[in-house]
């Protein structure tokens, strides 16, 4: 009998790992890189994969030119392939303090650790951001291929979180290190009083497609809460106080849900993707039954 | 209609709730619950919805509940109370009829007149407030204060539960003067009457006050005995009369009406009594040695009214009238022996009696001897003599009262009197009247014939002797000598007898100031004196049956009480009293509303909101 092979990290287990080589992210393919990749790009390239045929123009490469249609029908056609375009995945997650409650944070690290795996997998450039930790928010450059998989993981598994940066004053402070297009997988909870419409349009215009995962706690989801309360903001320690909350509670989901319905709009109507989780859920069922039903990876 | 307060001082209660909110908000302590983020916490307290009226009420509904006890706290302490009346009394006496009619039924095991009134006024001794006073005055025959002027729930609610029927007729004049002379030392303006309405419709009164007559339904059908009298017929016998009558709403019945001495029963008739007939029964009984009589009612259907329903009568024994006649008066001796029933004395194998039933003389000796009735023949009485000489002159009668039973088919025309009683001159015509005698023959210069009432005993004397008239030798003279026989049967209690009435028991015939032990119906027992001359007065007897007075040494003697009332047995009420100076005051048979005291209502309402701000804290609190 063998000895299990020892855990590459504690983020993922070798099972996870492995059915996630299988796999890859699913972008629109419009924010790449002009660098040679893996990821195959919308315009034709040099790739072994076909991709179409096209009418022999001259001064294009006689290399391309199909020889046995020639020889049928007496007619150049030039063979097209794929372009195979380098992919910059930026992975931004949020460990400011409201990340810190009921294993947001940790389903966070997981999720990045999971989306990171696939780009690297899939030969793309990954980087990692991490907003709103304790001190200096920490910085993965871009590096690629499976031999990086260590330090990202090790990346992941030290961020401090418990600092009070909000997420889009997080994801400015991302760009301004930033450069690449590509997709950015922004995993926070979103609640933050700031403008997030214009940290998206910032993500936008810098070429990254917006892929935001929204973790919330059960508690934030369901909660059930009852009477006079004094609520504390776990970020800025300032103070609501609730009276009758139990009766409050219709009007809470109905503006929870308008905030996710704003989110996914933004994400929307910049070619991007939203997706809000639990933070009760498995990362297995997030990762390989939601992401993939919601076409995130393939 | 608003509410008025009596204690309107204690609204410096008010006041507390400035420290209650200050201690609110100083004291409010919420759970503290740390959150991820209060965006969407935020979002939800500037919505419209949650500043809404009621969303804000919601919010500090602990302190508005504690807001609102103490509000109903000071509201209750201010004594607030609903004005039911146009005019608000402050002191008022209630004058409640207890006469043998409020113990009258409305229904087989109804309630009586009494309890309804006793009900109501229940009713308003709860309602009563902090700075009004009742003081209760019961009135039968006579009225007396139950309470005086007091604010005392217990006390008058005591005295209430206490009262109890009379078996005797109204008299609302006695209850209204003792108001009055209650109002000489507490003045009030208003005085509240309840009774069923039977009572006199005209009182002899003059009202200081305002009277509000509350009168209470009248009872159900009834009949009873309303006479129960006997009178004495030829050869010793008895004539026993019962009157019955029925009230207005009476419903035809039938039943019995029984005679009875003791356990004996004399006499039994069976009666068919109908809506407006009083039928009068007689009952023929041998005389004897005295004896007290019961009659009893006894009806197949309903009969609201117990106490009429039995009348007891004591029957004197037989015995022949004892009569002085001095044999010198010969006529007069011979016209008693026409007369059944008559011992005429001296007689020299009798002995005299101790009292003589009538007493006939021409000598001032005799007239010492004691007795019921004197006839002092050619007499004048000594306090007369300045007022009256007589004259040996002739003289005829000028006239005389026919209507006196001693004169009654005695004609004194054509009769010559050879003395002539001569007033003095300067005598005024009622100088006799001012020394209490009545002139019942007046000759043609001064009186013939005159009376006196004497203390228990009746005196007559003619100014003139009859040997010097032609009287002995006219028809009338036998005939006034029978009416001076009837007149001593009647003096002597001989000649009929009549029920005792229920109110005050008056008998007489014993030691000298004995002490006697007098029992009757419900538990009546009560000791008195008798007085010098063996009489006891003043004895009540609140109750009609039959009462049994005990003396030590004697055998004890049973007298009954009757009601014996045709207004009281049949029911009526009056819709309106009548007063001196065409006073009138109408009865309301509306109950007398009271001011609704609302203290309770609301010390309520405050033990509720309190009951519910306890819960709304102690409810359990979800964190998150």
């Amino acid at each position: 009998m063998t000895a299990p092979a020892p855990q590459l990290t504690t983020l993922l287990t070798n099972r996870d790992l492995d059915r996630l080589a299988r796999l890859r992210l699913k972008v629109s393919r419009r924010f790449t890189n002009r660098g040679r990749g893996e990821h195959l790009g919308v315009k034709g390239g040099t790739s072994t994969e076909f991709c179409d045929y096209r009418d022999y123009a001259p001064g294009d490469d006689v290399r391309f030119v199909d020889w046995n249609i020639f020889a049928r029908i007496q007619r150049p056609y030039l063979k097209q392939f794929h372009q195979e375009e380098e992919l910059h995945v930026a992975v931004l997650i949020d460990a400011s303090r409201s990340m810190l409650f009921e294993e947001k944070f940790e389903l966070a690290q997981r999720l990045a650790a999971a989306l990171g795996v696939l780009g690297l997998r899939g030969g793309e450039k990954l980087s990692a951001y991490a907003m709103g930790t304790a001190g200096p928010s920490p910085r993965l450059r871009p590096t690629r291929g499976r031999s990086a998989q260590g330090k990202f993981f090790s990346f992941l598994e030290n961020i401090e979180g418990g600092g009070e940066t909000p997420v889009e004053r997080g994801i400015e402070g991302f760009l301004r290190q930033h450069s690449g297009r590509g997709v950015a997988v922004v995993i926070s909870d979103f609640l933050s009083e700031g403008d997030i419409r214009r940290a998206f349009n910032l993500l936008h215009n810098a070429g990254l497609e917006i892929l935001a995962v929204q973790i919330l706690a059960p508690s934030e989801l369901e909660p059930e809460i009852a009477g006079d309360l004094r609520f504390v903001d776990s970020e800025t320690a300032s103070h609501l106080d609730i009276s009758g909350a139990g009766d409050l509670l219709a009007l809470y989901h109905e503006y929870r849900l308008a905030h996710e319905a704003q989110l996914t709009s933004l994400c929307q109507q910049r070619s991007g993707k939203f997706l809000s989780v639990s933070s009760a859920e498995p990362l297995e069922r997030v990762v390989f039954d939601i992401m993939r039903r919601r076409g995130w990876i393939v | 209609m608003l509410p008025a307060f009596t204690s309107l001082g204690n609204a410096w209660l008010l006041a507390l709730l400035v420290p209650l909110v200050a201690f609110y908000f100083l004291k409010l302590k919420r759970p503290r619950m740390a959150i991820p983020s209060l965006v969407l916490w935020r979002q939800v307290l500037n919505d419209q919805r949650v500043n809404s009226p009621f969303q804000r009420f919601k919010r500090n509904i602990l302190l508005l509940l504690q807001i609102l006890v103490l509000v109903l706290l000071a509201l209750a302490a201010m004594q607030p109370f609903l004005r039911r009346e146009a005019s608000r009394a402050h002191r008022m006496p209630v004058l409640i009829d207890v006469s043998a009619s409020m113990a009258s039924l409305d229904h087989p095991r109804g309630a009586t007149r009494l309890d309804e009134v006793k009900r109501q006024l229940r009713e308003r001794i709860d309602a009563l407030l902090p700075d009004q006073e009742l003081s209760l005055v019961a009135f039968g025959k006579t009225a007396r204060r139950l309470t005086p002027f007091t604010n005392n729930h217990r006390e008058l609610r005591e005295a209430l539960d206490a009262l109890t029927v009379e078996d005797v007729p109204s008299d609302v004049e006695e209850a209204l003067r003792l108001a009055q002379a209650l109002g000489r030392t507490e003045p009030f303006d208003k005085v509240l009457l309840l009774s069923d309405g039977n009572l006199p419709t005209q009182a002899n009164f003059e009202l200081p006050f305002q009277i509000d007559f509350q009168k209470i339904a009248p009872g159900g059908s009834n009949f009873g005995i309303t006479a129960f009298s006997a009178r004495r017929a030829p050869g010793g016998h008895w004539q026993v009369f019962v009157q019955l009558a029925g009230s207005a709403n009476a419903e035809s019945t039938t039943g019995a009406l029984e005679l009875r001495q003791g356990d004996k029963v004399l006499a039994h008739e069976d009666v068919s009594l109908t809506r407006g007939s009083n039928p009068r029964l007689a009952f023929d009984l041998a005389g004897g040695p005295g004896a007290v009589l019961e009659a009893r009612l006894r009806l197949n259907d309903f009969d609201s009214l117990a106490a009429d329903d039995a009348a007891w009568l004591t029957l004197p024994a037989s015995r022949p009238l004892a009569i002085f006649v001095p044999e010198s008066l010969a006529a007069y001796r011979h016209a008693l022996e026409a007369i059944p029933d008559v011992n005429v004395f001296p007689q020299s194998d009798a002995a005299t009696p101790a009292v003589f039933d009538l007493l006939i003389t021409d000598k001032e000796e005799d007239l010492q001897q004691p007795a019921r009735v004197r006839c002092a023949i050619g007499i004048i009485p000594p306090d007369v003599r300045s007022l009256v000489t007589v004259e040996t002159k002739n003289s005829q009668a000028i006239d005389w009262r026919h209507d006196s039973p001693l004169l009654q088919h005695v004609n004194l025309r054509d009769v010559v009197f050879m003395e002539q009683p001569v007033s003095a001159a300067g005598t005024s015509e009622d100088a006799l009247a001012k020394l209490g005698y009545d002139i019942l023959v007046q000759g043609e210069h001064g009186p013939l014939m005159i009376e006196k009432r004497d203390g228990e005993g009746l005196r007559v004397s003619l100014l003139f002797h009859t040997d010097r008239s032609t009287l002995p030798y006219r028809v009338g003279f036998p005939i006034w000598i029978s009416n001076l026989v009837q007149a001593a049967l009647h003096e002597s209690g001989l000649a009929e007898a009549e029920a005792a009435h229920t109110g005050v028991l008056s008998t007489e015939g014993f030691v000298a100031n004995a002490s006697c032990t007098i029992t009757g119906p419900g538990n009546y027992r009560r000791t008195v004196q008798a007085d010098a001359q063996g009489r006891l007065t003043g004895v009540p007897a609140p109750r009609a049956g039959e009462y049994t007075i005990t003396t030590s040494g004697a055998s004890p003697q049973p007298v009954g009480a009757s009601l014996l009332s045709a207004s009281e047995t049949s029911l009526a009420a009056v819709d309106q009293l009548q007063f001196n100076d065409q006073l009138t005051v109408a009865a309301s048979t509306a109950p007398a509303k009271s001011d609704r005291t609302l203290w309770w209502v609301i010390a309520f309402a405050a033990f509720v909101a309190l009951l519910v701000e306890w819960w709304w804290f102690q409810r359990p609190v979800r964190a998150v």
